[in-house]
């Protein structure tokens, strides 16, 4: 019976990006079989006042690859124990437990990807749509000396957002940053972009 | 964010509790049968002031954390619901754990009303059977999170 022992998962971590958390362990490879995956998890309150209690994870409960997109799990800022068997067939290992927990304030915060583009003398932005967690800090000025910055709040990205109406001739700049409430966190600014509008002054 | 008078609480996002306890919602108030009682009742959240909130939520969510979710966890698993579950009870712990209510003389009096308001609530809590209570309890959460939405801002 090749699966007599069924070694468990090992090296279990967690790869968060802009709140986008992906578990991940190496997986058990056993020739010529298809070894699938169960992960689990549970919250502070779970392992403080239930540490019994762990609940299957939302899209892992199996899994083929060793890979588990707990995102969905991950609902609170609070710490999180995650923990992967392998199976199969009737056979399961034994559980691997993420050494450290895990709390998805230490998500890494990408810069936004940003558009600025003119329309007419309107100076506009659209940032990436991140999902309904992020928000965007975006930064603009006319690149002259003594220029003010002015800061603009954008609840939601993926869809234009005017800034200003430029003045012909003057070049305006722009960058953006990433903001989440959840975790109280942001990301560094992004890459300034700069645009002007050509053309005589603006009619009276 | 909220403020519960000086005590504020980053990090968690009211629409995310709501939507937990949504999810619970019918199938937890289905269970409750004391329709004449109510233990969140006016006398306990009416007329807060801002001070007093901060007392009376940590005592609230103490409450709800160590007495009524951990003794209706049976139920909770029982219908399936462990999910929204985690998400309330993990976004509670959240708050709970960044509320300091000042301990300072002046408020002593500030903190005592809020201390009999929440005598009035585990009064009533108590003065029911422990299976009815908890259901009861748990069915109000969304009493809770309406006030506590008072206390939010975007």
């Amino acid at each position: 019976d090749t699966a007599a022992f069924l070694p468990a998962p090992q090296n279990l971590s967690v790869h968060s990006t802009n709140m986008k958390h992906l578990l991940t362990w190496s997986p058990v490879i056993l020739p010529g079989e298809t070894v699938y995956y169960f992960v689990e998890y549970q919250g502070e309150y779970e392992s403080l006042y239930m540490s019994h209690i762990w609940i299957p994870s939302s899209w892992c409960s199996p899994t083929e690859g060793p890979e588990c997109d707990v995102t969905d799990d991950i609902t609170a800022t609070v710490p999180y124990n995650l923990r992967v068997s392998a199976t199969l067939g009737s056979q399961s290992s034994a559980w691997s437990t993420l050494k450290h927990p895990f709390n998805r304030n230490s998500t890494i915060l990408t810069p936004p990807r940003m558009e600025v583009t003119k329309d007419g003398f309107h100076l506009v932005i659209e940032v990436e749509d991140l999902g309904p967690q992020f928000e965007f800090l975006v930064a603009y000025w006319r690149r002259e000396p003594g220029a003010k910055e002015h800061i603009k709040e954008v609840r939601s990205g993926g869809s234009p957002v005017l800034l200003e109406t430029m003045q012909p001739g003057v070049t305006y700049c722009v960058r953006a940053q990433t903001r989440v409430k959840a975790i109280r966190r942001y990301s560094a600014f992004s890459q300034v972009e700069c645009v002007e509008v050509q053309g005589e002054s603006l009619p009276l | 964010e909220f403020r519960f008078g000086s005590c504020r609480v980053e990090g968690v996002v009211l629409p995310e509790l709501w939507e937990a306890f949504q999810a619970m919602k019918h199938t937890v108030q289905a269970q409750d049968n004391v329709t004449s009682v109510r233990l969140l009742k006016q006398e306990v959240l009416q007329n807060v002031s801002d001070t007093e909130s901060c007392y009376l939520i940590h005592a609230l969510l103490k409450f709800y954390l160590n007495t009524v979710f951990k003794n209706y966890h049976k139920k909770i698993v029982e219908f399936k619901i462990l999910k929204s579950f985690s998400t309330l009870a993990n976004n509670f712990l959240a708050i709970m754990s960044k509320l300091q209510p000042s301990q300072e003389n002046e408020t002593f009096s500030i903190s005592e009303s809020a201390h009999r308001r929440f005598l009035l609530f585990r009064g009533a809590f108590k003065q029911l059977d422990i299976e009815a209570a908890l259901t009861k309890a748990f069915g109000e959460v969304d009493i809770l999170l309406t006030w506590m939405e008072k206390f939010y801002q975007l």
